[in-house]
């Protein structure tokens, strides 16, 4: 069903390799499963989960960066991602207990998907991923890095070493609802993710992302820039919601139609504000 | 002393360990994918990838081409018959003229290995000529729709079978009502999803065919294999392995493998394994029976129910399998646990083509169930009176007359279970909490749904021929006792059961007494293992053989001891009076061993005697029945849909429990499987393709979606069950489902008429309903 699978001795070499045409593989949650449905056919799996550059966990004075090969439930555990309880809230939605020990960070941002949740606080956080390739390394914002369901900015033989999260000002409310069709282990349907910054009742600042409801995550910046100078209730957002339905394009699939999507993506500022309402 | 007397063990009535438990917790259970014989080749099976079509040709030189191939088999290599019987003959192993659904058997190939029999299966052309086609069952009925049905195998058209109840009169009986209601209501398929996905072995042996495989109905299975292979049934060994789950879902389809597999095993001279993958067992095999089910209830003010009329149909694929069967026990359990003089009811299985439905827990009943139960909600709406009490008022009691008019003389515990789930929930209380929950509340709203079920136990005036059982029970030479039966464990947890049941006959420990491997050459044919029978039937049966081995026990103490009477002091005989002689089970065997005693004894037990006629739908259509009444609370979420069970309440008389802990495993079971059908489980199909068939589409619950559940058994003994036990099997999962979806409609004030409540169709109901 595919070819061999390599342990590169460093990173050197699993660029050389991945430049060959090998596939990165990480936690094989994502590529084994293509793999099976035949969706894939790599000539060469590239293992890239024990490089050393790719396990960084590492606090800086400016953010945290993160090691691409992390997996989710190293990063749930970790303190170091304790400033970032929007990252926590996305990671532990992710599948159960045993998918989030094998898959890893690096390979929710490549694999791209609408549903991905990590993407979510990623851009929430306006995280920045680093590349390293034949050329040398480069950085990507990942709006940027991320173009549209499973394609990426990556250029052939590029890997992705790690995300770094600069940290936000002042402490902002961290909120995220996934939709699903059951209670755990589900891909989300509509998800929406936030980070809204208060004074007293008053919004002063607020980042929304939204998941499954578009190629791509959304940040609907009309809200967000709406939103601004409201009182954080119910009745001061309702006539958002439609505008919030309209900024987002999604599909209908197996999963839901995309009314349904539409609706609930609108609804769901309901719910942060009821949130942002009800805190404490 | 007589040997009942002895027989006040302590087996039955304990929560005792699974007795299969430690190896499947330890993975020393061997399933049929972990066993292998010397030479063993894979099978994959060749299907249509269409729902209707004439096979014009059939190349399969490319695949022979296929260095690792060993074999292929087409209709032409079939010795036998090529038919899978079950109750019609209607099914061919491979279709030979006409493939009648998506996924239909047409050939079948032997490699070296599994990747090489998939790879090679793909090579094989197929010129299809595609006929017209009809997947809905009220279009098949159409006049002029394609036929799908094979025609000797139906009533007429694609009508594979109609049957009908018509007691008193329901004009009348509307007449007489103050309030009706009415409504139609539809259901899609469920999977059974078994957690071993379906699995034979075939080995030719000694000029004969030996099945290995994850099989409900072993005898069923060696029909089939005989069948096929044109050889006698004592040719015919078939062995069932570990069983990774059934659900009915194993009770007919296993003999279409084993088929298959025993016709390459022929041909190659190899032994060969065929195990489908999750998706080719999602696509292929049998399911829960879609159903278009359209009901009219009428009561009088106070709630007193006076008629019902039920129109439904079920959609059974391309082939009758159990459908008639299926749709038997709809009928019978159309009308609900309740008094009702004046009942009408039409059941129609329709042929399509599709992939033919089959055997799941509850068989057929779950959807006439969501419908009755939703009326009865329905109808305390309408009356304004409160759900559990309405039930209550119309619950069968001893003495009344059921929908075929059968008079109940025993063992009734409906009434019961109602007035116990009412207090263990605290009906009253919880109404307050939820109400104030909902006064609480933005965005969600709670709702309360019950239901109360009855279930026919056995398999019914339908196939009385079937539900019979015996046993071999023999006393080992050192004390310890084997027992030999032809019913299956496949986790329901029969073998413990039946392992309580023999020790309390007996009077030994359960620990030593042990059930035999499966294997229709050695154990007595005792009908399939299905309709919650096994308990009740099987158990019997080995109550009859330990008695009668009891007698020679007894009569050996007798003359051991040199006294006719004696007690018995944990597992030690003792003489009474003056002598003071004892002996332990083991020597009493020995002593037996070395007298040349018999040491053997076969039960055997027939169900009760059971009468129905199909013209009026009316007689004896069940010996027995058993009760539950559930209340669900659900959680519904105004802004997305979503619905979470919060709590639930469950209680079930099926007379004497036997083992309080595999009961409660199986109230829990079912209510999570209903929890899936009322809300999860979707298996989208269009034009007879199911379109996703695997588990990222096919959602059941995890524990995640189903909450703590308060469990209790009412106990109404039945006479002519193992000390008092009824079935139990099927109930939980048909009572749940509706508990829930009346609770969704509670929440909401919306009637919910179609499962899965999946969040979409609830934002639906609840945008309808609450503006
Ligand atoms: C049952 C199940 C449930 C799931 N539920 C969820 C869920 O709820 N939410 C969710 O977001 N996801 C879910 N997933 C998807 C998956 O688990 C995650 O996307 C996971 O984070 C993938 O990580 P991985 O390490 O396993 O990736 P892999 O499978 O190893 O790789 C995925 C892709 O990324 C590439 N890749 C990996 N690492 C690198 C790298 N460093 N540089 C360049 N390319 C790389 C691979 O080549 C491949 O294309 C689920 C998957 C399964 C099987």
């Amino acid at each position: 069903m595919f070819g061999p699978i390599v342990k590169p001795k460093d990173l050197r070499e699993a660029v050389q390799r991945v430049a060959e045409g090998g596939r990165p593989l990480a936690g094989g949650t994502d590529l084994f499963v293509r793999i099976r449905k035949g969706l894939e056919k790599p000539g060469m799996l590239v293992y890239v989960g024990e490089l050393p550059e790719l396990g960084v966990l590492r606090a800086t004075r400016e953010g945290l960066e993160i090691g691409a090969a992390r997996t989710h439930s190293e990063l749930l555990e970790s303190p170091l991602t304790e400033p970032f309880p929007i990252l926590r809230k996305t990671l532990g939605t992710i599948a159960s207990p045993a998918l989030r020990a094998m898959g890893t960070l690096g390979g929710n941002l490549v694999n791209a998907s609408p549903a991905g949740d990590s993407l979510v606080a990623l851009y929430l956080l306006e995280a920045q991923v680093r590349i390293v390739g034949p050329q040398g390394e480069r950085e990507l914002f990942v709006q940027e890095f991320i173009q549209g369901p499973g394609k990426t900015g990556l250029r052939p033989g590029e890997l992705v070493v790690s995300v770094f999260l600069p940290y936000v000002e002042g402490e902002p409310v961290s909120y995220f609802r996934k939709v699903g069709r059951r209670q755990a282990l589900y891909i989300s349907v509509v998800s929406l993710g936030a980070l809204v910054w208060l004074d007293g009742e008053k919004i002063t600042k607020a980042r929304l992302a939204l998941g499954s409801v578009a190629p791509t995550v959304v940040r609907p910046r009309a809200v967000e820039e709406a939103l601004v100078g409201r009182l954080a209730h119910v009745e001061a957002v309702q006539d958002l919601v439609s505008l919030l339905s309209s900024l987002v394009q999604p599909i209908s699939d197996l999963r839901a139609s995309a009314d349904y999507r539409r609706k609930v993506s609108g609804n769901l500022l309901l719910d942060l504000a009821l949130f942002l309402q009800n805190r404490k | 002393m007589n040997p009942t007397q002895i027989a006040e063990g302590k087996a039955v009535g304990q929560g005792v360990l699974r007795v299969d438990a430690e190896a499947k917790v330890a993975g020393q259970a061997r399933y049929i994918d972990d066993l292998g014989f010397p030479g063993m080749v894979h099978a994959q099976v060749v299907r249509s990838d269409r729902p209707h079509a004439r096979l014009r040709r059939l190349d399969l030189s490319p695949v022979l081409a296929h260095p690792k191939v060993v074999a292929v088999v087409t209709p032409r290599d079939i010795p036998g018959q090529n038919c899978v019987p079950i109750i019609y003959r209607d099914m061919p192993a491979l279709a030979e003229d006409v493939v009648r659904y998506v996924g239909e058997p047409v050939a079948l190939v032997a490699a070296e290995t599994r990747e090489a029999a998939r790879e090679a299966a793909l090579r094989a052309r197929i010129d299809f000529e595609d006929l017209p086609a009809v997947f809905d069952p009220l279009e098949a009925l159409n006049p002029g729709a394609p036929q799908a049905a094979v025609r000797e195998a139906a009533e007429q058209g694609n009508v594979f079978n109609a049957m009908r109840i018509r007691k008193g009169n329901v004009e009348e009986g509307f007449a007489q009502a103050d309030v009706i209601v009415e409504g139609e209501y539809r259901v899609g398929y469920q999977e059974h999803l078994y957690l071993e996905p379906q699995g034979v072995i075939a080995v030719p042996e000694e000029g004969g065919m030996t099945v290995y495989g994850s099989l409900q109905c072993p005898f069923y299975v060696q029909n089939a294999v005989a069948t096929v292979l044109g050889l006698p049934f004592a040719k015919v060994r078939i062995v069932q392995t570990v069983t990774g789950g059934g659900f009915g879902g194993k009770e007919d389809v296993p003999s279409h493998l084993a088929a298959m597999a025993a016709l390459l095993a022929w041909k190659s001279k190899r032994p060969v394994k065929l195990v489908y993958d999750r998706d080719e067992d999602i696509a292929t095999t049998s399911k829960r029976h879609p159903g278009i089910i359209r009901y009219r209830t009428g009561a009088k003010r106070d709630g007193t129910l006076t008629a019902v009329e039920v129109e439904f149909f079920y959609n059974a694929g391309a082939y009758q399998t159990l459908s008639s069967a299926v749709l038997w026990r709809g009928l019978i359990h159309a009308a609900g646990p309740y008094r009702i003089p004046h009942v009408k009811v039409d059941g129609y299985s329709v042929a399509t083509h599709t992939v033919p439905c089959g055997a799941f827990r509850g068989f057929g009943s779950p959807q006439v169930i969501f419908a009755h139960e939703s009326q009865m909600d329905e109808l305390a709406k309408a009356l304004g009176m409160d759900p559990l009490a309405l039930r209550a008022k119309n619950a069968l009691r001893v003495g009344d007359r059921t929908a075929t008019d059968q008079v109940l003389e025993e063992s009734v515990g409906l009434w019961e279970c109602i007035e116990r789930v009412r207090a263990l929930a605290r009906w009253d209380e919880l109404q307050r909490e939820v109400e104030e929950f909902n006064r609480r509340e933005r965005f969600r709203r709670r709702g309360l749904g019950v239901s109360t079920v009855m279930y026919g136990v056995g398999m019914g005036a339908k196939a009385p021929l079937l539900d019979k059982a015996g046993a071999y029970v023999k006393l080992e030479v050192d004390g310890s006792v084997t027992v030999a039966v032809g019913t299956t464990e496949m986790g329901q947890g029969a073998q413990t059961v039946l392992s309580q049941i023999a020790a309390e006959a007996l009077g030994v420990p359960i620990s030593s007494v042990q059930i035999a491997p499966v294997d229709t050459s050695r154990v007595p044919d005792s009908g399939p293992t299905v309709a919650s029978r096994t308990t009740t039937v099987q158990g019997q049966a080995i109550v009859d053989a330990a008695a009668k081995l009891r007698q020679r026990i007894d009569q050996a103490v007798r003359l051991i001891l040199e006294c006719p009477q004696f007690t018995l002091e944990g597992q030690t005989f003792c003489a009474s009076g003056a002598a003071r002689r004892r002996a332990t089970l083991a020597d009493v065997a020995r002593w037996m061993w070395a007298h040349n005693w018999d040491m053997g004894a076969t039960g055997w037990v027939e169900a009760a005697p059971v009468d129905w006629d199909p013209q009026t739908g009316l007689g004896k259509a069940y010996f027995v029945y058993s009760y539950a009444a559930h209340l669900a609370e659900v959680e519904v979420d105004l802004l997305t849909g979503e619905v979470k069970v919060t709590r639930f309440w469950a209680v079930h008389d099926s007379g004497k429990i036997v083992n309080p802990d595999t009961a409660r495993g199986q109230v829990l079971g079912g209510i999570a499987q209903g929890i899936g059908y009322a809300l999860l489980e979707e298996l989208v199909s269009q034009d007879g393709r199911i379109l996703y068939p695997t588990l990222t589409a096919y959602h059941i619950p995890t524990s995640a979606d189903v909450p703590e559940v308060a469990v209790e058994f009412g106990e109404a003994p039945y006479s002519a069950g193992p000390f008092g036990a009824k079935g139990l099997g099927e109930v939980p999962l048909m009572a749940s489902h509706v508990a829930v979806a009346n609770a969704i409609s509670r929440a909401v004030g919306r009637r919910l008429r179609q499962y899965p409540a999946l969040p979409q169709r609830v934002l639906e109901l609840v945008e309808g309903g609450l503006g």
